[in-house]
């Protein structure tokens, strides 16, 4: 019997706190954008002696937080908006499923606004879901509520983990374009959490109180906990829909090294979108969060460049079915 | 065979229920008086072409521009509005600039701009409330203007007259010392011609 455990060295796995680097800055980003909102139009009304003690104590914050980088308070418009669609030194980013929505809703192209998506386009048809692992605001809190789940669980309450139809939010997506066109309004911002977040931050920041939105949020939040784990990510949100079937095929994907893996599944164990890492089944839905990577006690799993999963590699060859089977043979 | 069955009856109940209760609710309020940003397309294109991203409001240096939750119907959802009397548009036109959308289109910062594309509303003055044509004489809303004798002129004891060229920012709504103002924007949108 070896007892060779040799320590996980490899250097992907310090990509999930990446990742958790990013959606922390983003999150924190538009929680700070309202702040300097608020600065900026305590500037251009040039009353500082009005404002209330909790408006000096935002003016000075944001002050001593941006003189150092610009001289102006107008210079701070450089960087406006959220992850539905944002400005950022002047180049507009926005979200290809804002741009479906316009194009239904409107049932015509305004370019100017189409090429905005670009940017996000082309990174999706290469990394496939990674908005909704590395950039997502609402992702960050969904993750934290996966989290407070397993403490549930823990606690002897009853957390859910039913499976649905995966195909569920290809019908969001197709009914939302339906109903868009019907009304002639983009109703996607309305139920898609990351604009839902982005602009109910504003709103609770800037306008002194949450919206709609915020209510829809909680109820994803409780679905989450209830019914299914990540299941509005995983079955209802229709952007997700709309990058899985945008990273269909994907250049950049995760796979399994057969020859050093040993079958533990805490791959499988750890993906909160459900997926089989184990049986090398990946699919559309596989978000490149890399949580896997970074549980992996063996350095198997790891990215590589091809349109397609692997197909079934078969047992791992450091467990014990790949021995038996060695051995039986 | 029997969950998919389920299925297909939650989607299409609430498809049924969402077109049936959406096309009741989504009739704008009429009681509701608000403008859109300046600029603005008429109100069926500019619902059609914002996708609710908020930046508008977050580039308003006068905090002019609020969001709809929900009571001016569903379709209006987080589109956002002017309410003139509790702040107006300074026609800064720093919401069109940054609008990725093209539902405020792009406006240059010039008086003739201005006056050629944005149509917001049209001010209205109530004789019977105002102070200038009650023999008290006022003009606060002629000095708030930011258009003055284009837009609007005063007579005698400064009696305001609204011109053709009002733009409908609601400077005058915003600065009138009435309560309530004598002198309103009606908004374009629902204004009976």
């Amino acid at each position: 019997m070896e007892n060779v455990k040799p320590e996980p060295s490899s250097k992907l796995r310090h990509l999930n706190k990446l990742r958790w680097l990013t959606l922390a800055t983003v999150f924190l980003m538009l929680i700070l954008l309202p702040f300097i909102h608020l600065y900026q139009t305590y500037e251009a009304a040039h009353a500082y002696d009005l404002l209330t003690p909790t408006e000096k104590a935002i003016s000075d914050a944001m002050e001593s937080l941006t003189s150092p980088f610009v001289k102006e308070p107008e210079e701070l418009s450089a960087i406006k908006g959220t992850t539905w669609s944002g400005t950022l030194f002047g180049l507009k980013i926005s979200d290809p499923l804002a741009v479906l929505g316009q194009i239904f809703a409107s049932m015509s192209l305004y370019w100017s606004f189409i090429l905005t998506a670009l940017i996000p386009l082309l990174a999706t048809l290469l990394f496939g879901r990674f908005y909704c692992g590395w950039i997502c605001p609402a992702t960050l809190i969904y993750e934290l509520n996966d989290n407070l789940a397993a403490w549930l669980r823990k606690a002897g309450l009853p957390v859910s983990r039913r499976k649905l139809d995966r195909r569920i939010k290809y019908v969001v997506l197709g009914v939302g374009l339906a109903l868009s066109v019907y009304f002639g309004a983009v109703l996607f911002g309305s139920i898609y959490p990351p604009a839902i977040i982005g602009r109910e931050i504003y709103y609770a920041i800037a306008l002194g109180g949450f919206g709609a939105g915020a209510v829809f949020f909680l109820l994803t939040l409780l679905f989450d906990l209830m019914v299914s784990r990540r299941g509005f990510c995983r079955y209802v949100c229709p952007g997700g829909a709309l990058y899985s079937l945008l990273g269909r095929y994907r250049l950049f994907r995760i796979k399994r090294n057969v020859k050093s893996c040993n079958d533990c599944a805490k791959c499988n164990v750890v993906c909160q979108f459900g997926l089989d890492p184990l049986q090398d089944n990946f699919g559309m839905e596989c978000n490149n969060c890399t949580a896997c990577i970074a549980a992996c006690p063996t350095d198997a799993l790891g990215f590589t460049i091809n349109v397609q999963d692997s197909a079934y590699q078969g047992p791992g060859h450091l467990g014990h079915q790949y021995k038996k089977e060695q051995e039986g043979a | 065979m029997k969950r998919r069955r389920f299925l297909q009856y939650l989607a299409s109940s609430g498809f049924a229920s969402l077109v049936a209760g959406g096309g009741v609710k989504a009739a704008n309020t009429p009681s509701l008086r608000y403008l859109r940003p300046p600029g603005a397309h008429d109100e069926k294109k500019f619902l059609s072409k914002c996708i609710r991203c908020g930046k508008c409001g977050e580039s308003c240096p006068n905090r002019a521009i609020k969001f709809f939750s929900t009571e001016n119907g569903i379709v209006s959802l987080d589109t956002p509005f002017i309410i003139p009397r509790e702040q107006a548009c300074i026609l800064c036109m720093k919401c069109g600039d940054i609008c990725p959308t093209g539902a405020i289109p792009k406006i240059d910062y010039k008086a003739n701009a201005i006056m050629k594309s944005v149509h917001m509303g049209r001010a209205r003055v109530d004789v019977n409330l105002c102070l200038s044509f009650q023999g008290k004489t006022c003009g606060v809303c002629y000095r708030a203007c930011p258009l003055p004798d284009i837009a609007i002129r005063v007579g005698m004891l400064e009696q305001p007259h609204v011109l053709e060229n009002c733009v409908g920012c609601g400077l005058c709504e915003r600065s009138c010392i009435q309560i309530p103002q004598a002198i309103k924007v009606i908004p374009n949108h629902t204004r009976v011609s």
